[in-house]
């Protein structure tokens, strides 16, 4: 109601549709672009089989999919075509144009109103080209992979934070972004779980589910048991002796898991902590704005259900990435991209929600096809922003 | 001067007289009288007409924070409070007898609100009673296919109340902090 729509509109079409098929897309792809061509491009394209298609769309991530596109070529070794992939291809062809997935709309359309001017009759000139109709709105930053993190001006303005500059050192590091294209940098970002605290703590938790036990773990540290009796982690320590042995890797290289009887009960000296606070703190310390190792940045990340943050330590930004990830999957890059933060932010909350297997990566076919679009603005947005900053600043004096 | 309003809601007993409290700039106005024989087993003040508190940001803008009263009996009055709504904050708690259906009910009487804006839950007096968790809520609302946020809270805590808020206007837009 509130909420302006920002979005690209082409114009209605002054002939009959454009007509597409995709080829190497299952169901849910097919569905995804028809629901595109008639919301989002006022119905210039229509989606059809290939026999009585005049443009082609095929996906190089299917199964087989170079084969079909070789397939292809040798049943029309002419038609125009568009190939989408994750990764990027470089094509020398004039009929076969490239769009990297997940597919930012204004390229889609650009792609085929390239080809669209070239087939046979077409009425091109007469027509409204795509990208001078000024009902799309070109100059909108386009998110995601595209965008050098180097040249991206990120936002300083601040909400009140919920942490001290010290506290967010600590849970959230200071790594500069990312250039995704650049390897060395790429290796930077992440971390391996299973050699913090972390990860024996998740191991732990796993043990300690399947066989109904306490588990203790013992090591350099201060014991530390886990009861999900009373789904609680009991530490005979301070947060702050703790700490030192949640940041650094290989502390947990000699250590022994240490099963319980039933009816164990905690010392009298130990502080009891939420499970899942606590594992959620543990990944917080050990990534410091890092992702667990193997998390592919491109790939759009779901999330299960919100993380009950008035129980959790809440990172800068956290609620803003869980809300964008409720309304659709979108990857950890375009994330960082479109709420204008830096990188950190997206990388710490995604570790400590998936320590506590909140997130994951996507892994229908259907969720990286084409870009999430661009966060609809509300009216309201100055009056929540400064509403934000009063919540998070204190009572006004009476 | 710019006025706006978030509306409070829940069954009776849940902590919204005491949820706007926790955030409000003024004393809330409070039109509690001594519980009818409905609520009386519960606690010595139930709200008949409705809660009011007030958020005032600068000089220009104002948010208004509603409370609907919790008695069923005032249900006609929820509709009308819910106009022009900035979004819902419901309420429910664990310590009442089936917080489940309790917060079916209200879903589903909010419904034309929360199709027009957002909605957020907060599950009170979870520490008087441990169960259900806040996962078997989500539970319930798999089927519906929206992702709701639902809080663990305490009404008398302001952090969590203002959390709460915090999920509300992120859902609405999450970019609002750009
Ligand atoms: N233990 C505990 N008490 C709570 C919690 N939240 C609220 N309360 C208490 O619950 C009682 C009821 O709160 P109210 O704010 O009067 O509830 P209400 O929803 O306004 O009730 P009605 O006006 O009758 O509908 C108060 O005594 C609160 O302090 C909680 O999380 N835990
Ligand atoms: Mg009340």
């Amino acid at each position: 109601m509130n909420s302006m729509k920002t979005r690209t509109q082409l114009a209605e079409p002054t002939h009959s549709p454009t007509r597409l098929a995709a080829i190497g897309m299952d169901q849910r792809q097919r569905n995804a672009l028809r629901i595109l061509f008639s919301s989002r491009c006022n119905k210039r394209y229509v989606l059809t089989e290939e026999a009585s298609s005049e443009i082609c769309i095929l996906d190089l991530d299917s199964f087989g999919g170079e084969q079909k596109w070789k397939e292809f070529r040798d049943r029309h070794p002419e038609w125009p075509l568009i190939l989408v992939s994750i990764k990027h291809h470089e094509i020398a062809d004039r009929n076969t144009l490239f769009v990297q997935k997940p597919i930012p709309v204004e390229r889609l359309i650009a792609a085929i109103e390239t080809h669209r001017s070239n087939l046979p009759g077409s009425n091109i000139q007469d027509s409204q080209p795509a990208f001078d109709n000024p009902r799309i709105n070109i100059t909108k930053p386009m998110s995601g992979m595209d965008s050098t993190p180097t040249s991206r001006v990120v936002s300083t303005r601040r909400a009140a934070s919920l942490m001290s500059a010290s506290q967010e050192q600590t849970f959230v590091g200071t790594s500069p972004d990312i250039d995704p294209t650049d390897p060395e940098q790429l290796q930077n970002i992440y971390y391996n779980p299973a050699h913090y605290l972390q990860g024996l703590s998740q191991q732990a938790l796993n043990q300690a589910v399947r066989y109904n036990q306490a588990i203790s773990m013992d090591g350099p540290w201060p014991p530390i048991t886990l009861d999900i009796e009373s789904n609680k982690i009991w530490v005979a320590a301070t947060e702050r002796q703790l700490r030192p042995f949640c940041t650094l890797p290989d502390t947990t290289l000699e250590v022994e898991l240490t099963p319980h009887a039933e009816g164990w009960s905690p010392p009298s000296n130990a502080k009891g902590y939420p499970l899942q606070a606590f594992i959620w703190q543990l990944a917080l310390w050990a990534s410091r704005g890092r992702l667990p190792e193997g998390t592919r940045i491109h790939q759009p990340i779901y999330i299960r259900r919100w993380p009950n943050f008035t129980r959790l330590v809440v990172t800068p930004h956290a609620m803003a990435i869980a809300a964008l990830w409720a309304q659709q999957p979108r990857s950890l890059l375009d994330t960082a991209s479109v709420l204008n933060i830096p990188q950190r932010y997206v990388f710490a909350f995604y570790s400590a929600a998936h320590a506590i297997q909140l997130v994951g990566e996507t892994r229908r076919a259907v969720d990286t096809l084409i870009q999430p679009p661009a966060i609809e603005r509300s009216t309201n947005r100055g009056l929540f922003g400064r509403l934000l900053d009063r919540l998070r600043g204190g009572k006004r004096e009476r | 001067m710019s006025d706006f309003k978030i509306i409070f809601s829940g069954p009776v007993g849940v902590g919204k007289t005491t949820a706007i409290g926790s955030i409000s700039d003024i004393e809330p106005v409070i039109t509690d009288e001594k519980a009818s024989d409905m609520t009386s087993a519960q606690k010595p003040g139930t709200t008949v007409a409705m809660d009011y508190g007030l958020i005032a940001l600068g000089e220009r803008e104002r948010i208004h924070l509603y409370g609907t009263p919790g008695q069923q009996r005032f249900d006609f009055m929820w509709e009308i409070l819910t106009q022009g709504g900035i979004g819902l904050i419901l309420l429910v708690s664990n310590a009442r007898p089936d917080p489940f259906s309790d917060m079916h009910f209200f879903l589903d009487a909010f419904k034309h609100f929360i199709a027009q804006t957002k909605v957020v839950i907060g599950v009170t007096q979870m520490d008087l009673s441990k169960q259900p968790r806040l996962e078997d809520y989500y539970l319930q609302l798999e089927d519906n296919g929206l992702k709701i946020p639902i809080f663990e809270v305490d009404a008398r805590v302001k952090r969590d109340i203002s959390l709460l808020v915090e999920a509300l206007l992120y859902s609405i837009d999450p970019g609002l902090e750009d």
